[in-house]
């Protein structure tokens, strides 16, 4: 059974169509690349997906059970973590809170108005080993906000390591990296796909990443999905080099 | 007098009222919309324009000089105080700031007032040629309500001709969309929004004055007014400018047939009222979702 | 090291009660009282970031409440503050439910909102709160088995600083608990909390009842202090006046509003009769303040005392930056 399906999902913004009927199935373990230009709708995929946005028509469905007209917070509790294109983080904290404060959502205790010693040395300890996987621990006490453009995306992953999910929605991860950074962050991320037990879906346009992490590749058009299937199948297709605009970078 | 004349007469009475409460709601929801500043010291900018206009009209003995003098002198307070305070924290991105200094400004201006002015309401002559009563359908009615009705009617529609006719009301309307492209296209921006401000201060004391005859220059006209203001921009839609005209409309008719219908609830059913809208929809009735 | 100063302080004022005059102590009492409910607000505006205009709402609600316990069911006087704050905690969670559907300043016209209904509630419903006059001669009734100890000045005042002291250390180790944690997080980036699977509604709702509840405390005990209540508590007036006490104090400091409110009360009380335009200034200083030191006095002394840049303090950060 697939671990997250979507049937004929689709999301309209008056006019504008920017999801248009997606079929999309992800089987537990696998790492999905979503790919296709700008404005090609995928962020707004990712935003239908974790119940930021209301899709227009569809269903969406999580290791089996429908999750379409669920809050984020109730889709994210199932088991799905997710870092966004612009870094979304808690500036003011240091890069070790701000994991901490990822990790705790996973803890039945996380409301508790008292009394959080046992819970804090729970999180801080998946906190610093998050850290440790992203190689920040070095900068741990560093308010996020001060941290580069580079370590703050991984922080954001290191965030959603820290929960636990079962599915990570990575929405253009190398973003804004140098080459040195990116190809950092490759390394980290086939690190952690290599540890087994996590389904990725990556929104990426840098090819290189795509083929060096997915093992499928989706490719979305004006909102469609006009081509789906292992990486060297993509290539080649003739519609999905079209476009692009005279072949994949 | 029967229940069609009364509810005749009524109506005019709310139309007047609504005119007055168009003057502070446009002012308020165009800096709001324009700057996402609420500014709280509308309410007393009201009164400033009430008692500025008092002392024109006493000093000049022309009450239109006073309708010219009042505005244009709050609106210049406006502009200096939105330069010196408003301008440096809009690069907080904290909308708490903004509400927190206009408050600051409210009780400066309310207590400056009493300083100046004393503790005593201040009656302004209404002018002689709007004096008496006309007779409209078989109703005796005040011709300074109609003037105050047509004053409304002619700012409303002047104001959206204005919006949506010329270029700067475009370019106003661009600031409120997106700020950042305006000013990449060569716009200053900044001056725009001291212009938008000083505006807003203008028309509210614009308001100020236009009731003073009616219901004198007292300190205290500026509390009330505030919470109106604010359930009628709520009500309309923080930002929108139809709303603030809608949200006049509806809170002047509750306001004068609430009073007659339901004494003692007239005071809460305007809360009742602005805590239904904003349940049902959290960013107004015609305004822009947060 | 904080901790043992606020201790001496306490110790301080507690052993230099019964010496001081009645009018110090009466003075003291009230600029305490007021402490309390500018520390209440601080739950709210420093550590989540919700600003309300209609604080005045819990106090109110605090101080009517417990006129009523006192003066028609003359339970004993502890008792009858608790049943007091009880009751407030009570109106406030549907209060708190609808307020926290929205957020900016949407949440900050619902609080004012609340907090004017409740103003014109108590004159249309006048023959129970007595309308504009208020309700007064309300005692102070001996306590279980017989205690009288808090109808004198110096013995409510130590009820007053008790009912502070406890309230503080509630406030503190909530800050610092799971629950904290969570509020700092949705002062800073409220969607990412969400994107983190946190019922962020949830949590704004649970603090604004606790914020209401702290605010209550401090209007019961007003009651009790000044033997009468009035309308005048609800206005929005009030509400201003606490919240410029939060942030002139220090937002996110909890030390910052007790010491803020309760000076500036002392600060009113003196200077109101000397100086005419007291509010002149005092609307002066608060606007200087959110311009040029948005983190408050306390803040800044927190500044200046921790030399390291790279630590933050997620328990009680700035306020407005």
């Amino acid at each position: 059974m697939p671990l997250l399906e979507c049937r004929a999902l689709s999301r309209r913004f008056g006019g504008l169509v920017a999801v248009d009927a997606v079929d999309l199935a992800v089987e537990p373990g696998e790492v999905r690349a979503v790919i296709g230009p700008n404005g090609a709708g995928k962020s707004t995929l990712f935003n239908v997906i974790t119940g930021v946005l209301p899709p227009s028509d569809g269903e969406i469905y999580f290791a089996g059970e429908r999750i379409t007209a669920l809050p984020v917070h109730r889709v994210i509790q199932k088991g799905v973590a997710r870092t966004f294109q612009l870094t979304h983080l808690f500036p003011a904290l240091t890069a070790r809170e701000n994991v901490r404060i990822a990790a705790q959502a996973r803890y039945a205790a996380r409301w508790r108005p008292l009394a959080g010693g046992a819970l804090f040395a729970a999180t801080t300890a998946a906190a610093d080993a998050a850290l440790d996987l992203v190689r920040l621990s070095d900068v741990a006490d560093v308010k996020a906000g001060l941290l580069s453009h580079g370590s703050q995306r991984l922080l954001e992953v290191a965030m959603a390591l820290a929960q636990r999910p079962r599915l990570l929605l990575l929405d253009e991860p190398t973003q804004g990296l140098s080459v040195e950074e990116t190809d950092q962050a490759v390394g980290i991320l086939r690190g952690m796909l290599g540890a087994g037990g996590l389904t990725v879906i990556l929104v990426e346009h840098d090819m290189e990443v795509v083929f060096r992490l997915a093992d499928k590749i989706t490719v979305l058009h004006r909102g469609r999905v006009i081509a789906d299937g292992a990486p060297d199948a993509v290539k080649a297709n003739a519609e999905v080099q079209s476009a692009y605009l005279g072949g994949l970078e | 007098m029967n229940f069609a004349s009364f509810l005749f007469a009524q109506s005019l009475n709310a139309l007047s009222q609504a005119a007055v409460l168009f003057f502070i709601a446009c002012g308020l929801t165009l800096i709001f919309g324009i700057m996402r500043i609420v500014n709280f010291a509308h309410g007393a900018l009201f009164m400033l324009g009430a008692y500025v206009g008092y002392s024109v009209a006493v000093s000049t003995g022309s009450f239109w000089l006073a309708l010219i003098a009042a505005p244009l002198a709050t609106g210049a307070l406006g502009a200096a105080f939105e330069r010196t305070f408003l301008a440096r924290l809009y690069l907080r991105q904290d909308a708490g700031a903004y509400l927190m200094v206009t408050f600051g400004l409210a009780i400066i201006l309310g207590e400056a007032i009493r300083l100046a002015w004393g503790a005593a309401p201040l009656g302004v002559a209404i002018p002689d040629r709007l004096r008496g009563i006309v007779t409209v359908g078989n109703q005796p009615f005040p011709i300074y309500r109609v003037f105050l009705i047509a004053a409304g009617a002619l700012a409303a529609l002047a104001l959206w001709q204005f919006l949506e006719r010329t270029r700067a009301g475009l370019l106003v309307r661009a600031v409120a969309q997106n700020a950042e492209m305006v000013h990449a296209l060569g716009t200053d921006v900044r001056t725009v929004r001291t212009a938008v401000f000083a505006f807003g201060c203008a028309m509210a004391a614009l308001g100020g004055v236009l009731s003073a005859p009616l219901v004198t220059a007292f300190l205290g006209m500026g509390s009330n007014v505030i919470i109106d203001a604010f359930v009628i921009v709520i009500i309309g839609g923080m930002g929108s400018f139809a709303g603030s005209i809608v949200g006049s409309l509806l809170v002047a008719f509750v306001q004068v047939f609430g009073a007659y219908y339901f004494e003692d609830l007239a005071l809460a059913l305007m809360y009742l009222l602005m805590l239904a809208v904003l349940i049902v929809r959290p960013g107004g009735m015609l305004g822009k979702e947060e | 090291m904080q901790r043992v100063a606020l201790a001496a302080v306490v110790l301080a004022l507690c052993v230099a009660a019964p010496f001081a005059s009645p009018f110090t102590l009466t003075l003291l009492t009230e600029a305490l009282i007021f402490g309390l409910f500018a520390m209440s607000l601080d739950l709210m505006v420093g550590y989540t970031r919700l600003y309300s205009f209609g604080h005045a709402a819990a106090y109110g609600l605090g101080a009517y409440a417990t006129a009523l316990t006192l003066l028609h069911f003359q339970l004993p006087l502890p008792l009858g503050i608790l049943a007091g704050v009880a009751l407030a905690i009570i109106v406030a969670v549907p209060i708190a439910w609808v307020c926290t559907k929205s957020t900016g300043v949407s949440f900050a016209m619902l609080t004012l909102a609340f907090a004017q209904l409740g103003y014109a509630m108590l004159y249309r419903f006048k023959d129970v709160t007595g309308g504009s006059d208020g309700v007064g001669g309300i005692p102070r009734p001996p306590g279980p088995f017989g205690l009288d100890f808090f109808q004198g000045k110096v013995g409510y005042f130590y009820l007053v600083i008790f009912c502070l002291a406890g309230s503080y250390l509630l406030c503190r180790m909530l800050v610092a608990s799971p629950f904290g944690a969570v509020l700092a997080g949705i002062r800073e980036n409220d969607a990412k909390m969400r994107a983190l699977g946190y019922n962020t509604r949830a949590y704004k709702w649970a603090v604004v009842v606790v914020a209401y509840g702290f605010g209550a405390l401090a209007g019961a005990l007003y009651t009790a202090f000044a033997g009468f209540v009035a309308p005048e508590l609800f206005f929005w007036l009030v509400s201003g006046r606490v919240l410029i006490m939060v942030i002139v104090g220090g937002a996110g400091t909890l030390i910052g509003p007790i010491i803020g409110g309760a000076f500036f009360l002392i600060l009113e009380h003196q200077l109101s009769e000397v100086i005419e335009f007291w509010p002149l200034i005092f609307g002066a200083v608060f606007i200087a303040f959110v311009m040029l030191a948005p983190e408050g006095i306390w803040g800044l002394v927190r500044k200046f005392a921790r030399a390291k840049p790279a630590r933050s303090d997620a328990e009680a950060p700035r306020a407005a930056t």
